[in-house]
């Protein structure tokens, strides 16, 4: 009762079983809303299951990893050329480009597709331009920020310690926002996944999830699509739980002050 | 009254100004530092620096640090013939910053190994000082798990691995307690006087607290036009040797009565500037 109450409270830290014992209600709930919901959009559980048997036999897991790996190889990218262009606005020389990329935000992928088109080679290629460019001008924008609310006082404490400009962008910028970086990647990541369906169905030579989701919309096959989707999700989260233990292990001071860490 | 004598100049401050934007700031501020010597024991110097609030003692402060230029003048140390630059002078800040994503330790090396090259010299360094102010602990911590107080330790002794034998604090005193005060100003005291060279300029409000820790007091303020209006830019108006009159190095001084007198006089003068 106690906890029931705690759990309730605003800005209570509660200890991790009570945590399991929540989530665990949570997700039980969750489920007799789904198999007792009188939607009959909404797939039951089962059919949902035999849905996903079948496309598995029909080579799901191979779909799965033509995506995950283009959504690999367009994070890696993105990353880089992100934090690159992120750091570089150190420089007053680069801080207008850096603008106008995080811009072009506004610009729809739809839009983009013929320039791609003419750059690429393979149809892999032109996915991978139109991810890495898709989620290079939201992450960009996310660490270009980070970067600019760094405080003074930070920049003159490793001045007072004799570190020359190069070596203060090294400490401060780079190192020393590095926690924040990861977070940024992380949410950036996810969005990967949610333009990945959207750039297989643009070029679909090479299949992949996002064409397999495409295919079962347009035949109306619900279960399936919700198979699908469930998929991502599960393969989104252990993404998202995999950048977060890289983070702490390669930032442990990051959370040291958080309420609920 | 102790025995003692002046050596060499060690700071000067030469002429600075300071304008923004057109509106001076600092106006031909001039001050200076010398070594003073005790035969029998290590003397450092402790210069309390005072002025009202808003009258430009950050900007100074930035200024001998090498952080700011001045618009005119310059300030120069150990006799040096160019303008001071960032790290040579330690400024150990308000809010004593330090490297977040770095263990107490990692970052006092980082500080040690920017004046000894050799790895296990500046190590021996950094943990003869962690053992000095009862840090050692902590090493392996990282700042946000350190108390008050110790993040104040650390980032004195981070700055004084690091400088030529000046640190400036600003604000050290402010919002602590009587003990903490008390602490504080041994600690200048003492990190003061574990080198004959060690100069430490602090910046406070508190005037008693300087008069306790400090050899000089400097007070800054503006003039007055004949109604008695300040006029724009201050500079140093008054500074107190604390030596001559004998109202330095003794333990027990702030007890004292003439000590007393001593901080009402600073204090009259103060609400001149
Ligand atoms: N970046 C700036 N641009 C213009 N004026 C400034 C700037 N920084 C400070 N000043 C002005 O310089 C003057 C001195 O400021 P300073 O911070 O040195 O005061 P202070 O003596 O340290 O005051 P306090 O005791 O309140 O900290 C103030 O009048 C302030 O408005
Ligand atoms: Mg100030």
């Amino acid at each position: 009762m106690n906890q029931a109450i705690e759990v309730l409270s605003p800005n209570r830290v509660i200890s991790k079983q009570t945590v399991r014992w929540m989530v665990g209600f949570q997700l039980v709930l969750l489920f007799f809303i789904w198999i007792f919901s009188p939607t009959v959009f909404l797939p039951k559980p089962k059919e949902v299951l035999n849905a996903l048997n079948e496309m598995w036999m029909e080579g799901l897991g191979g779909e799965l990893i033509t995506s995950f790996y283009l959504n690999l190889q367009a994070i890696a990218l993105a990353t880089l050329l992100s934090l690159g262009m992120a750091y570089l606005t150190v420089i007053p020389f680069f801080r207008p480009i850096v603008t106008l990329l995080s811009k072009l935000r506004f610009l729809s992928m739809v839009g983009l597709t013929f320039f791609f088109t003419l750059m690429a080679t393979t149809g892999h290629e032109l996915k991978l331009f139109l991810l890495v460019f898709s989620v290079s001008v939201f992450f960009v924008t996310g660490m270009a920020e980070v970067v600019a609310s760094i405080p003074k006082e930070k920049y003159d404490l490793a001045r007072t310690l004799r570190m020359g400009e190069w070596r203060v962008v090294y400490e401060v910028v780079i190192i020393g926002q590095a926690d924040k970086a990861f977070e940024v990647l992380r949410q950036n990541a996810a969005m990967g996944w949610m333009m990945l369906t959207m750039v297989e169905g643009i070029s679909r030579s090479e299949g992949g999830v996002g064409a397999m989701l495409l295919n079962q919309n347009k035949h109306f096959h619900l279960s399936a699509v919700f198979a699908i989707q469930l998929t991502i999700l599960l393969l989104g989260l252990a993404q998202d739980y995999a950048i977060g233990l890289l983070r702490t292990v390669v930032c442990p001071y990051a959370d040291l002050t958080l309420e609920r860490k | 009254m102790p025995s003692y004598t002046y050596g060499k100049t060690l700071l000067k401050v030469d002429d600075v100004s300071l304008e923004y934007d057109g509106r001076p700031i600092l106006k031909h501020v001039s001050a200076e530092i010398r070594d003073i010597i005790c035969t029998d024991h290590v003397q450092g110097q402790v210069v309390g620096f005072l002025g009202p609030s808003g009258i430009g003692k950050t900007q100074l402060f930035r200024i001998i640090a090498g952080l700011n230029k001045p618009t005119t003048g310059r300030v120069t140390i150990n006799g040096a013939d160019r303008p001071v630059q960032a790290g040579e002078v330690g400024v150990v800040a308000q809010d004593y910053p330090l490297f977040e994503h770095r263990t107490v330790m990692s970052n006092l090396l980082i500080a040690a190994n920017q004046k000894e090259k050799d790895d296990k010299a500046a190590h021996d360094k950094v943990v003869q000082y962690l053992t000095e102010f009862e840090l050692i602990d902590k090493a392996r911590l990282y700042p946000v798990q350190l108390s008050g107080g110790q993040r104040q330790r650390c980032a004195i002794i981070q700055q004084i691995l690091c400088s030529d034998h000046f640190l400036l604090m600003d604000e050290p005193f402010s919002g602590l307690d009587l003990l903490m005060l008390e602490k504080t100003s041994e600690l200048i005291q003492k990190v003061a006087n574990l080198d004959e060279l060690n100069t430490i300029i602090v910046v406070t409000h508190d005037i008693t607290a300087a008069a306790a820790v400090a050899d000089h007091l400097w007070l800054m303020g503006r003039e007055h036009d004949p109604s008695g209006n300040p006029l724009p830019g201050s500079h140093i108006a008054e500074t107190y040797d604390l030596i001559e009159r004998d109202l330095c190095w003794h333990p027990q001084i702030i007890t004292q009565p003439r000590f007393m007198d001593f901080v009402r006089e600073v204090k009259d003068r103060f609400r001149t500037l």
